[in-house]
């Protein structure tokens, strides 16, 4: 009966060990959350990122431009999931699935003037009010060159 | 009696919302361009506009209060518009300027509103004389005290703001001095970004989050600040991101977290500054070689400087807990000053160690790296390091009556003496 037992309780230990493991968005704290590439303390909330490491750890992040930075810096290997808000719905969202746009008079943080949405036609509203950008997707963030541009 | 008292109550509440007669939008639309307007005392709501070079001259009890939450008074495309002399408030912004050339805005208060002035776009601006104060609330809720984005020449002097996000906020700004100004428990004192040709003198700034944030700013002067009681959990007395440069000099920077920071910068001239009871006086990552502190003092800071790998250079500084000597009498220690810590290192990576920075631990881990650092030749070495903060020589002063009638002493004992023996 033990050797049942001790059967069972580690071919549970093994299921557990190899589930996936899941990473959940944390809220912002405004008073103690700093941007971890620029430092700055996150206020803007409808711009801001996170990654939740798989050590367990989150960094955040103001704009998605640090994101960016820190995962170039840092490799995605450390990273267990990474987000954005959807600057339209104030909501987390995962940075691979995200759309996003671009146009150089949008203000963002670090005036990157890029910003996040769940899908093509939230992206397409904003752009009807805020003026029209550049579509992008989370690949094209890999070779965008950060920066204000005149 | 009690008649008496509701009239009383009646009149005190009444006059909260009686608003003036004087018709300010008519005002400004019939008047020509460079005329004044006087806009008698009394309350006006509404959303006013400026389309034209006028002047609006209120006086005390001239308060415009804006409606909805549109700003309370805008000025746009035109040139030399002054304003001054008036109150303003309202939910939102209270003056949103945008494609001006020549704004002059002076002795103006706004009271709880959410953003003082919002400019856009605008050359050959003075803001003087401004009383900001925001809502109570926490600073992630608030606008700005005075935000300047994408203009030219602008001199921002003699403003008092207080609760407010940023104090000052400059972005994509050209040519710009912010001198003799006070901002208090705001987040940032003076928020830089994007700037070039900047200058921030004679400013006081006290208890926010950061006093003054450069970031990705270039050529920038900050001198005769004071910068005082930044002591949150993450405040710095300044803290420069990707700036270049930069120089600081005669600055007061005393009870803060952080003194000064430099985080992805070049070329710091950091001379002159009292660096006073600061947790850690100077910090500096990935900043370049010719990053330099000279002929600063430092006084009662727990750690004097810390840095990564790279380090940067210290030259001729004064330091309280320096211990070596002076043989050669040139003001100047004979031994270097090693400002090296193992907690300071780790505190870089890790700020949360803060709250253990003067434990026993920390203490004896100190004592212990003073000593094993003395072989250290490089990384935050002050190979020059002042004795005192003023050093005056003395020069050897001869006072010719004190030597002679020593000499005469002397000569007479040895004549006593001598006279002694052969007797």
């Amino acid at each position: 009966m033990k050797k049942w037992l001790m059967s069972v309780l580690l071919c549970c230990g093994v299921l557990v060990g190899c589930s996936e493991k899941t990473y959940e968005p944390r809220e912002i704290v405004s008073e103690t959350d700093v941007c971890k590439i620029c430092n700055m303390s996150i206020v803007h909330n409808a711009y801001a990122g996170q990654i939740a490491l798989k050590n367990g750890d989150y960094e955040m992040f103001d704009d998605i431009g640090c994101l960016m930075e820190y995962m170039k810096a840092n490799g995605e290997d450390v990273v267990g999931a990474a987000y954005i808000k959807d600057a339209a719905k104030n909501e987390w969202i995962d940075v691979i699935n995200a759309v996003y746009v671009y146009n150089k008079d949008y203000w963002t943080p670090m005036n990157y003037g890029v910003v996040a949405f769940d899908s093509k036609e939230a992206a397409q509203e904003w752009m009807t009010t805020e003026g029209e950008g550049q579509l992008l997707d989370y690949k094209d963030l890999h070779d965008f060159k950060w920066g204000i541009h005149k | 009696m009690k008649k008496i008292g509701m009239a009383l109550l009646f009149f005190l509440f009444m006059s909260q919302t009686v608003y003036a007669d004087f018709d300010v939008q008519e005002a400004i639309n019939v008047a020509k361009p460079g005329e004044i307007v006087h806009i008698p005392a009394g309350r006006y709501r509404g959303n006013f506009i400026v389309t034209k070079p006028i002047t609006l001259q209120g006086e005390e009890g001239t308060e415009l209060i804006g409606e909805s939450d549109k700003p309370a008074l805008r000025i746009e495309n035109t040139t030399n518009v002054s304003v001054e002399n008036i109150t303003l408030s309202g939910k939102s912004k209270a003056i949103v300027v945008s494609n001006v050339d020549g704004l002059k805005l002076r002795k103006l208060q706004m009271k709880d509103v959410h953003t003082g002035v919002h400019i856009q776009r605008c050359k050959n601006v003075r803001i003087q004389e401004i009383n900001v104060t925001g809502i109570e609330d926490h600073y992630s809720q608030k606008g700005n005290g005075l935000a300047v984005y994408k203009s030219e020449d602008i001199t921002i002097e003699g403003n008092t703001i207080e609760q407010v996000q940023d104090g000052i906020y400059v972005e994509e700004v050209k040519r710009i001095v912010v001198q003799r100004n006070k901002v208090t428990s705001s987040r940032y004192g003076t928020h830089l970004m994007y700037t070039s040709d900047a200058k921030a003198l004679f400013n006081t700034y006290v208890h926010n989050v950061t006093g003054l944030m450069i970031m990705m700013t270039t050529d920038i002067l900050l001198e005769n600040n004071t910068i005082a009681n930044h002591f949150d959990f993450n405040g710095y007395g300044m803290l420069l991101f990707d700036v270049q440069q930069a120089k600081i000099k005669h600055n007061t920077i005393k009870n803060n977290r952080t003194g000064v920071a430099m985080q992805k910068s070049s070329t710091i001239q950091i001379e002159t500054n009292d660096f006073q009871m600061n947790q850690t006086a100077l910090e500096g990552t990935k900043v370049s070689n010719d990053t330099l502190a000279s002929s600063n003092n430092f006084t009662g800071n727990i750690l004097t400087a810390r840095s990564d790998q790279q380090g940067f250079q210290l030259k001729n500084n004064y330091y309280d807990d320096y211990s070596g000597i002076d043989l050669k009498d040139n003001g100047v220690g004979d031994i270097p000053y090693v400002a090296v810590s193992s907690f300071g290192q780790w505190m870089v990576r890790q700020p949360v160690y803060q709250y253990f920075v003067a434990s026993p631990s920390v203490l004896l881990l100190t004592s212990l790296d003073q000593q094993i650092n003395k072989t250290e030749k490089n990384m935050l070495v002050d190979h020059t390091p002042k004795l005192a903060m003023k050093y005056v020589q003395e020069k050897n002063k001869m006072n010719v009556v004190q030597m002679l009638v020593g000499l005469f002493l002397a000569l007479s004992s040895l004549w006593l003496w001598k006279r002694g023996i052969t007797e």
